[in-house]
């Protein structure tokens, strides 16, 4: 017994020694580092957590859901970085994830990250958040906005569709897509 | 950039008249107007997407000038647009061949009859679509689409403009492919046991860093990406090497696997239905520009217990062979072996009980539908099935975990997150809406 320890404790001193020698860092949290991820850049750490998100099994994917969310309150999240949370909080979002999204979709910057997030969470709270971003969205984001939300089939919306086909102040490309949406809700 | 609401194409000839109609085309008649079964009549047609796909397509339908006419060319590229009109216009000896930056404005041409979708993955199902909803009949490229979601909506735009809307997958129109499927629907092998399909591997590669690079003079790169999640321009990652990532293509499990698949699919009378599991394990690239798989190996299993698995082989070509209790063969785009000459024999003998519909030519089988209004060899309902089973091996190696497929309601069983990966939302303005 005394000689085992004895043995675990030459290693440990071997492995502070090599320590003190190395000029490696530490390695860094996947879940931060997926946050600074940059176009071109390394990508194997948001990997990393790609891995871990595509493996929860169903009971752990509150919890997975929970760290993607904090993930974008980071400070420094990169435009790259929001994208990767996202389309990862594509696979796990339910309406917990709901006003986070609801308010990234209102911001021009962040409106496509939040709709690839958000277009595959059932549930009225989503089909809400889809709605009422489109007092604040314009153009070309608009549009999407709304194919997402006849995409989900949300009839809800068709008299607020009606409206945006007939306004002559609306963009072309948003009023051809609320027609679209019109005749698909239709069906 | 946006042109003005799609119109359906009889409201457009309605709206505009006859007179307005011809006077964008006044030598070539689209077949439409004058009655499409008149076989005197030229087919009009526009190619979207003139890149390296395309080329068969122009040498084909430029050999048919008793019966095709190429009117429109497309591609956001336009070094490649100039190409391809110019290419056809020295074949016709005339200027008539117009070139397009963007597909909507050939959709919205009144005098083309069929549309030809050449583009990289991630467009094929929203050209399809704006051409159908603008009275076309299409012939799509494989794979018809890139995810199960777009592939449902493609078949419905079919369904709903009454278009006939082929995929690409010639080899339904290879008769060494025809008499084998034929032949395992006819239990020329007795009790199928298996199907095996091999696929190239991925053959491109770059590092694991790459740069962004200043888009190329003539190139919409914006208009490139499309519904794709946005990301800046490299060399590396448009032309041809698009397939290698996953905002727009599925690899070889997309690229030749709707090939071989498709065939098994055929041979086992599934193209109205599909597999009802599948597992899989991929081995993808963890960083770099490629995302993926660089090394394939799935298996779809039938209703009947019938397993159909793709794999990589690095060396060989594609394959499909089908495994019975008498024996094997395994075909490919040139050549077919059997475990037992007397199989091959055997194949060509005539009265089969089932026979399966024999076309010998993809192009002419698609251009006599436009004509007829038949349903083509490879109807877009048998293109979404075969790209389903390619789908579901992408998604289940992506996930590394056995799946349960309901093919009637084109669901997982059980399984939220693969449910998920049936579709994305596109990136603004796009949308399969």
């Amino acid at each position: 017994m005394s000689e085992r320890k004895k043995t675990a404790t030459d290693a440990e001193k071997a492995a502070r020694s090599a320590d003190r020698k190395s000029n490696a860092g530490t390695t860094p949290d996947p879940w931060e580092a997926c946050t600074r991820l940059e176009h071109g850049g390394d990508r194997s750490f948001a990997w990393s957590v790609r891995e871990q998100v595509l493996d929860a099994p169903p009971e752990d994917r509150e919890r997975i859901e929970g760290r993607l969310l904090d993930a974008l309150r980071r400070a420094g999240l990169t435009d790259a970085g929001r994208a990767f949370v996202c389309q990862m909080l594509a696979l796990v979002a339910g309406p917990r994830s709901v006003p986070v999204l609801a308010a990234l979709l209102k911001d021009p910057k962040s409106a496509e990250d939040a709709r690839y997030a958000l277009q595959p969470v059932t549930g009225p709270e989503a089909d809400a958040a889809l709605r009422d971003a489109l007092g604040s969205l314009s153009g070309p984001a608009k549009a999407g906005l709304i194919g997402t939300i006849a995409l989900r089939g949300d009839k809800t919306v068709r008299a607020v569709l009606a409206g945006i086909q007939a306004n002559p102040s609306e963009a072309p490309v948003v009023r051809d897509a609320a027609a679209r949406a019109l005749d698909h809700l239709k069906a | 950039m946006t042109p003005p609401l799609p119109l359906a194409r009889r409201a457009f000839l309605k709206q505009s008249g006859l007179a307005a109609a011809t006077a964008v085309a006044p030598l070539i008649l689209p077949s439409g107007l004058r009655g499409a079964n008149a076989p005197s009549r030229k087919i009009t047609v526009g190619i979207v997407g003139s890149g390296n796909i395309a080329d068969s397509h122009y040498g084909k339908l430029l050999g048919e000038q008793e019966t095709v006419r190429i009117l429109a060319v497309c591609d956001v590229d336009r070094e490649r647009r100039d190409e391809g009109a110019a290419r056809v216009n020295r074949t016709y000896g005339t200027q008539d061949c117009k070139a397009y930056a963007d597909f909507r404005e050939l959709n919205r041409r009144p005098d083309i009859d069929a549309v030809f979708i050449c583009t990289p993955d991630h467009w094929h199902a929203l050209v399809a679509i704006d051409a159908m909803r603008n009275g076309k009949d299409v012939y799509i490229e494989k794979p018809m689409t890139l995810t199960i979601e777009e592939g449902r909506a493609v078949v419905a735009a079919a369904r709903k403009y009454n278009r006939v809307a082929q995929h690409g997958t010639q080899h339904r129109s290879m008769k060494r492919f025809h008499d084998v499927a034929e032949y395992v629907r006819n239990q020329g092998l007795g009790k199928l046991e298996r199907i095996e399909c091999f696929i190239p591997p991925n053959n491109r590669h770059v590092g694991a860093t790459w740069k962004a690079e200043p888009v190329p003079a003539g190139l919409d790169w914006e208009m490139w990406l499309g519904p794709s999640p946005w990301r800046p321009y490299s060399s590396l990652g448009c032309h041809y090497n698009f397939r290698f990532i996953s905002d727009s293509a599925y690899g070889q499990v997309t690229n030749w696997g709707a090939h071989y698949l498709d065939i098994g699919q055929w041979a086992m009378d599934a193209d109205a239905g599909g597999p009802v599991a599948v597992e899989g394990r991929g081995e993808f690239p963890s960083s770099g520009l490629f995302s993926n798989a660089t090394k394939v190996d799935f298996t779809v299993r039938y209703a009947n217990g019938v397993p159909m698995t793709c794999r990589t082989r690095h060396e060989g070509g594609g394959t499909s062979r089908f495994i019975g209790e008498r024996g094997w063969v395994d075909i490919s785009r040139n050549r077919m072996t059997a475990s037992n000459p007397d199989l091959l024999r055997e194949m060509q003998a005539a009265g089969k009980k089932i026979q399966l519909e024999l076309s010998n030519d993809h192009h002419e089988n698609f251009l006599a539908c436009v004509r007829s209004r038949k349903k083509p060899i490879a109807d877009v309902e048998i293109g979404h099935r075969t790209t389903t089973v390619c789908n579901l091996g992408q998604i289940a190696m992506v996930l590394g975990r056995p799946l349960k497929w309901d093919p009637v309601k084109e669901e997982f069983v059980g399984d939220a997150m693969a449910n998920r990966l049936r579709g994305r939302a596109m990136r603004s303005p796009w949308s399969l809406v």
